[in-house]
């Protein structure tokens, strides 16, 4: 029994399992985590080593090369890159997208175990760091006080914290530039040296008396107590009473020598919000965790501890991820719910019924929920991807539904009784609605096998698509014929219509149009030899204008964020940094009256370490966030914003470098951002620095190239001490034991802690600023040799200035320089095309290798992927369509209206002047499908009619008339549903824009020439064919005709 | 005794089986698929995609006098729509067992 006459004869069943479908995909939908994009890891691993004191040349020759030689050999990789500096070397794995992060991980492991003998043997055991999405914080905080500033720390760490962790899915909360408390020991050079005191002997003092000693058990009587020694500091105001030492018989307390400081550690690295000195909190999530849900639930924890705070302590809000995915979800919704609702009116003014227009619409939430399933299934999350794929599959799930119930309708008509009219009408029909379903699935469901980035975003809409089409055309085949046989009203053939009613309104307009269409259609058949060269003329100019469209990677979408990174001049102090960023931020404050809040950081973190792996920073440098108000609050774009702030940069004398950038919601993290960069490979530092310059230069003159930086940083200062070893042999001293006795005095040594409430707060001892400010006071200072002796500096070597580079890059293991390029205004290809002639024009040492890599590299990479993803949609719909028709030509016929419905799509950029990115490219891979569909339902007809005896003419301007409808039905739901996708100007429309507009540029386009095109074709290819036919078939049954004359 | 050999298309079953309940005929034979071509103007029904529709076809023993309302019936069905298509052909029966 099939399908269709089970589901016509069992009405409950068929109801009840759609009904549990339904139910099961509301439940998933409630389940689904709504994030910004499909989860994606992206596949980098960091390994990072520390070698304490090194420079970065020595760091790139003893550790970053041997690790880099090791791990070029693993498995899957896909680049190396390094940075080497000074007493750190950073090597970067890429991947390729399909590796198992995983096994990657302790491949890099297994392979760093072979180099650690190699290594010199003060360096530390290499770290191994796999990036992770879930890395990125989600959200953003500033922290500002004013009395409270030097106790915040502790105050968040209690309140704010501990409570934002125990939130479900909270990955981690840090606090970034947050004060600390320590208690600084400064020492008097010119004290110490009168009373023979030195650093060191003041640092084991502080530390020894420091102490609490568990000292063994007193019994007594039936008791027994433990008996402690309880040394340690109570308050930091105890220390400066300690003694140190003795001479001349007088004591001497550390009073006399030191001024002790229980303060917040010097800074060398200044966070303020809005000018307010505070600390930056971030929140990021587990991955996999909701996170709208988490951000509101950090939100609504804020507000419940806001009060317990002291009242100086202001919480802002910098950053909410949430935010953006919010409304670019609720806007992507609300698109959707329009579709829904153009795509009812459609159905509605097409057919002119209310029943079967709610039967057909029924497939829409059944094949979307289902969809719903997959992801939840999956594990996958509601994001811009998941809903843009079902904005797509909407307008293609009823038209399997409109095929089923226009056949019902023609034998219901015919006066055939409901239930059989419902079974015998889906058995006509049956086959051809699941072969254009195929033929959607031929372009779908390559998708869902291209790797890497856009493999990661378009799997979910290939099979998306897939999942809602194909359950579409189940439910076309059973829900629609039983509740067709159950609620379609039976109407008397030659009843009366209202005058105003839908036959004498709609009904007629639909006629003229019909009519219209078979005159022009007879005409161009008629005319052939005009048409042909007309359509080759309008598909050539069409074609032309892809000269004038402009080629992007990926779109960016204004998510109401700048950043500025401003840089002064190398070894610039932190203060007079700061005062820069002040004046800045005035003018920021003056211009820019839709900044909410900046929160600016400078200088660098004297913690180091891993935060170098994410942004560069000094004293020099200051990275600066703005957030702006909400875009339907502003007239500028985050684009024009940053333009403008890059000219009022530029007026400053002492900012050597700027960058202004504008955070938009990019893929993977990094690799998001739209730029250029111009790779420089080459050993020479001076060469390649000279032609890094030359190019800059350059390149700073094209229109539209925006923050051109060069990552190799200018050479620092450096101060050196230069010992003499041979007074260094005379003392008996050797240059580690003074090196570190300089460290202690500059840098300070760590003599125990200060504990209290639990908390413990390093001491510190060094010598006062004023004895450590000049290279002359540098050799003042006093050490010790082993006899005890006091010895100044000066006697033992110079101190010197010097200038070496910061760090150095490579690349497959190559010195590397890159010039990045940000296009601001102009599409990526121009740019980078004007780039390639300036390199040309360029004159570079034979040596040096000069290539373009960064987002273009991607966009190239893509563009790659794209055309053979498209080639292979083409050669599985011409499968499909081939056997389909049992033909070799018909598909041809068909796919001649393909290349009409691009060169719609490039005419459509070109008139919008929008460019051609990805996405776009998506729409048209889309096109393939709905196009080829369209070409189906004619050709299919057409074949039809000729089958039953039609002459080819005759049948060609029947199915027009006839398939006419059914076409423009088909193609106005996707027109109409992508329009709101087209229009929509909120938050993360750029992202969808550009398919909306080559979707509706490439179908109006390609409808209006299909329904000429494809007849026209159709007439041209099989005349001929169709008479040697008939031919043939006479001959084979020749021996009627001879009997007939035989006799 | 006659023989009444009704073919009709598929979309008529439901009103051939009522038909048959309401004229009192309660032996039949039928054959659910059967092709055919109408001698004028039916259109084929061949269950192909060119010519999608079937037809059915029974064959029913009946006393002399059922013949007439069955042959009544037959027309009426087939005068709600001529394309749809019904036709009764009667002969006689020669001997049963």
């Amino acid at each position: 029994m099939s399908i269709y006459k089970s589901a016509v004869q069992k009405p409950i069943t068929t109801m009840m399992i759609f009904v549990a479908v339904m139910v099961i995909g509301i439940y998933s939908l409630t389940r689904l985590p709504i994030d910004m994009y499909p989860e994606i890891e992206p596949p980098f691993i960091s390994v990072m080593t520390l070698y304490t004191g090194a420079n970065a040349a020595d760091i790139e020759i003893n550790v970053t090369k041997p690790i880099e030689d090791r791990l070029a050999s693993v498995d899957k990789l896909k680049e190396i890159t390094s940075a080497s500096y000074d007493n750190m070397s950073v090597v970067t794995l890429e991947f390729q997208w399909e590796a198992n992060l995983d096994e990657a991980v302790s491949d890099v492991r297994n392979s760093l175990d072979w180099v650690l003998s190699s290594l010199p043997d003060d360096a530390e055991r290499p770290n191994v760091f796999k990036f992770n999405t879930s890395m990125m914080p989600i959200m953003f905080f500033s922290v500002t006080a004013d009395h409270s500033y030097s106790g915040l720390e502790k105050i968040l760490d209690q309140k704010v914290v501990n409570a934002l962790n125990r939130i479900d899915g909270i990955g981690s909360v840090s606090i970034v530039g947050a004060p600390k408390r320590v208690v600084y020991v400064d020492l008097n050079q010119t004290k110490m040296d009168a009373y023979k005191l030195t650093v060191e002997q003041i640092g084991n003092v502080i530390t020894a008396e420091n102490l609490n000693v568990p000292s063994g058990n007193v019994k007594m009587g039936m008791d027994d107590y433990q008996l402690r020694v309880e040394g340690e500091f109570r308050e930091s105001s105890e220390i400066k009473e300690l003694l140190v030492g003795n001479y001349l018989g007088k004591n001497i307390y550390l009073k006399d020598i030191a001024s002790v400081r229980d303060t917040i550690k010097d800074i060398s690295l200044d966070q303020r919000v809005d000018g307010k000195q505070g600390l930056n909190m971030m929140v990021s999530k587990q991955s996999g965790a909701n996170t709208v849900k988490i951000a509101s639930a950090v939100k609504k924890e804020l507000e419940k501890i806001k009060p317990t705070l002291p009242p100086d302590i202001v919480v802002d809000e910098v950053f909410d991820s949430s935010k953006f995915i919010e409304n670019s979800i609720s806007n992507l919704s609300e698109t959707l719910m329009y579709e829904f609702l153009f795509v009812i009116l459609v159905v509605l003014f097409f057919l002119g019924r209310w029943r079967a227009m709610l039967i057909i619409v029924i497939t829409i939430p059944v094949s979307l929920l289902c969809s719903f399933i997959y992801l939840a299934v999956t594990g996958n999350s509601i994001n811009i991807i998941s809903l843009a794929s079902l904005s797509i599959a909407i307008g293609m799930v009823v038209d399997d539904a409109i095929v089923v119930l226009e056949n019902i309708t023609r034998h219901v008509e015919r006066g055939g009784s409901l239930r059989e009219s419902a079974i015998y009408a889906t058995n006509e029909v049956w086959l051809s609605v699941i072969a254009t379903t195929l033929v959607v699935a031929a372009v779908f469901v390559p998708l869902t096998m291209i790797s890497g980035m856009m493999g990661v975003m378009f799997k979910q809409l290939g099979w998306i698509v897939t999942i809602a089409v194909v359950t579409s055309t189940v439910a076309a085949i059973t829900i629609v014929p039983m509740l067709a046989s159950k609620f379609m009203k039976v109407k008397p053939a030659n009843r009366k219509f209202m005058r105003f009613g839908y036959v004498n309104t709609v009904g007629r307009l639909l006629d003229f149009i019909d009519r219209g269409y078979a005159k022009i259609l007879s005409w161009c058949l008629t005319h052939k030899k005009i048409v042909i060269p007309a359509l080759l003329f309008v598909f050539v100019s069409s074609m032309y204008t892809l000269k004038f469209v402009g080629i992007d990677f990926m779109p960016q979408a204004d998510q109401g964020r700048l950043t500025a990174m401003i840089e002064l001049q190398t070894g610039t102090r932190v203060e007079e940094t700061m005062k820069t960023v002040r004046d800045f931020e005035k003018v920021v404050r003056e211009k820019y009256p839709e900044v909410t809040t900046i929160s600016s950081s400078t200088g660098s973190n004297d913690e180091g370490g891993v935060s170098a792996l994410f942004s560069t920073n000094g004293s020099n440098i200051s990275n600066i966030t703005f957030r702006l108000v909400d875009l339907k609050d502003r007239k500028r774009s985050v684009f024009q914003i940053a333009e403008e702030m890059r000219a009022d940069l530029k007026k400053y004398p002492e900012i050597i470098n700027y960058s202004v950038t504008a955070a938009s919601g990019g893929i993977g993290g990094g690799s998001g951002d739209n730029s250029i960069s111009v790779e420089i490979f080459g050993y020479d530092f001076d060469k390649t620095n000279k032609v890094a310059a030359e190019l800059k230069r350059r390149i700073d003159t094209i229109k539209g190239a925006a923050n051109v930086q060069i990552s190799r940083k200018n050479d620092r200062p450096e101060l050196q001490i230069r010992f003499d070893k041979e007074k260094l042999r005379q003392h008996g001293l050797t240059s580690s034991s003074v090196s570190m006795s300089v460290r202690n005095r500059v840098d300070g040594m760590i003599s125990g802690h200060l504990r209290e409430e639990g908390e413990e707060y390093d001491i510190i001892v060094r010598l006062e600023e004023d004895s450590r400010n000049s290279i002359q006071k540098l050799e003042e200072m006093t050490v010790s040799t082993p006899q005890g002796e006091q010895i100044k500096l000066r006697e033992l070597g110079k101190v010197e200035e010097y200038w070496s580079p910061p760090n150095i890059s490579h690349k497959r293991k190559e010195r590397i320089v890159t010039i990045s390029v940000t296009p601001s205004g102009v599409p990526l290809g121009t740019i980078a095309g004007q780039i390639q002639e300036i390199i040309a024009q360029t004159e570079i040492p034979q040596e040096l290798l000069v290539s373009i890599g960064g987002s273009y590299e991607d966009l190239q990479e893509s563009n790659q992927n794209m055309a053979l993803l498209m080639l292979m949609s083409l050669m599985l719909v011409f499968i499909v369509m081939a056997s389909q028709f049992e033909s070799f030509s018909s598909p041809f016929v068909i796919m001649f209206s393909i290349p009409f419905s691009f060169a719609g799509s490039f005419l459509a950029l070109f008139l919008t002047g929008t460019t051609m990115d990805m996405i776009a490219m998506l729409g048209m891979i889309l096109l393939i499908g709905i196009v080829v569909k369209n070409g189906i339902v004619l050709v299919d007809y057409i074949n039809l009619m000729r089958d039953r005896g039609m002459k080819l003419y005759e049948a060609i301007a029947v199915s027009g008339r006839s398939r006419l409808r059914p076409v423009l039905m088909t193609a106005l739901t996707t027109i109409l549903g992508m329009l709101p996708m087209a229009l929509s100007t909120g938050e993360g429309s750029e992202i969808w824009v550009p398919m909306g507009i080559s979707v509706i540029g490439g179908l109006t386009f390609s409808t209006m020439i299909t329904l000429i095109v494809v007849p026209v074709m159709y007439a041209i290819v099989s005349k001929s064919g169709e008479r040697d036919k008939n031919r043939k078939i006479r001959k084979r049954f020749k021996f009627l005709d001879e009997n007939e004359t035989g006799n | 005794m006659k023989a009444v050999f009704i073919v009709f298309n598929q979309a008529n079953t439901e009103r051939v089986e009522y038909m048959l309940d309401h004229e009192g005929v309660r032996g039949f034979s039928w054959w659910e698929n059967v092709q055919g071509r109408g001698s004028n103007t039916g259109e084929p029904r061949k269950g192909t995609h060119t010519w999608p529709e079937m037809n059915s076809a029974l064959i029913a023993i009946v006393p002399d006098e059922k013949v007439k309302p069955i042959l009544k019936s037959v027309k009426n069905m087939d005068s709600i729509n001529e394309e749809v298509g019904v036709k009764a052909f009667v002969w006689n029966i020669e001997e049963m067992i």
